[in-house]
């Protein structure tokens, strides 16, 4: 086990701003959505510990973003338009990694019922952070709709701007 | 033994350099989505504010320090329970605890045994 930061490409991600229920478009360049989490088993357990965006929108962009479950789950990791590293150097690579990222061949949908954090912001020039206290973090388990696959990605309202963002997770 | 505070989180919201969210938008953003709200005022200027991870379906909610009414609490996992679903579940079961990491448990133990399948 050892954490895991994940974010977006270095110069932020311009959310496309997606219904629940329907497929979260891959990311090109740098719009699209933050990413989706899936177990890359049925054992696999993640561990989210910290959410972060920090606003590069030129103009007022308030922005929904929501971290939440899937419930149709994404398949086959494609190309990286994110970056994925261990916390610590030392880090020896996982044999069974947690498959993430933000382009895949089955797109994944967002849960109508399941959102797990609001992280509404304005991208201009706005910050939101969220650190869970050791032993309630967000996790996940398996990868099973519902309850395998989690997804950071912007909701319908608002006017979607750049923003850079970063995860720490920890796979067990 | 713990205190409840210790199994609180952390959010921050920094429009010092930002127009911030208007209340009518984070009312309607609030009336969209299941999440958790944010409580009034907090998309303007630094807000910072206690969370907790209900530990029934894991949503995390901020900690209003201008609620009044009771908050929703299992004292059976010692945690306290967002007000819908969990909350309201709580109470109309007569106190039913199925704690999320119960639910994880139960998930590893049936993915051990083959049970689970991907899709």
């Amino acid at each position: 086990m050892a954490k895991r930061i994940y974010g977006p490409v270095a110069g932020g991600i311009t959310p496309t701003a997606t219904a629940d229920a329907t497929n979260l478009a891959n990311s090109t360049g740098s719009i699209g959505y933050i990413g989706a989490f899936l177990g890359a088993s049925a054992i696999q357990k993640a561990t989210f510990y910290e959410f972060y965006q920090g606003g590069l929108a030129g103009a007022s962009s308030p922005t929904i973003f929501v971290v939440a479950r899937d419930s149709t789950l994404a398949a086959t990791l494609g190309s990286s338009l994110s970056t994925d590293a261990p916390m610590d150097a030392s880090t020896v690579a996982l044999g069974t990694p947690l498959l993430v990222g933000n382009v895949w061949t089955t797109l994944p949908q967002r849960s109508a019922t399941l959102h797990l954090l609001n992280l509404a912001y304005n991208a201009f020039g706005g910050i939101v952070r969220w650190v869970a206290a050791p032993g309630e973090e967000i996790t996940q388990i398996g990868n099973a709709v519902n309850t395998g696959e989690t997804s950071w990605s912007a909701f319908t309202g608002g006017t979607p701007g750049l923003s850079s963002a970063h995860c720490v997770y920890e796979v067990a | 033994m713990k205190s409840k505070r210790s199994h609180e989180g952390y959010l921050l919201l920094n429009h010092t350099d930002s127009p911030g969210l208007s209340q009518d938008f984070l009312d309607a953003a609030h009336a969209q989505s299941t999440a958790p709200p944010l409580p009034p005022g907090a998309g303007r200027g630094l807000f910072e504010a206690p969370t907790f991870t209900c530990a029934h379906c894991q949503k995390v909610s901020i900690i209003n320090p201008l609620r009044n009414r009771d908050r929703a609490y299992c004292a059976k996992c010692d945690h306290y329970l967002c007000d819908d679903p969990c909350g309201l579940a709580y109470k109309v079961s007569g106190g039913a605890c199925r704690s999320y990491k119960q639910l994880t448990e139960m998930l590893y133990e049936q993915g051990l045994k083959g049970g689970l399948t991907h899709g």
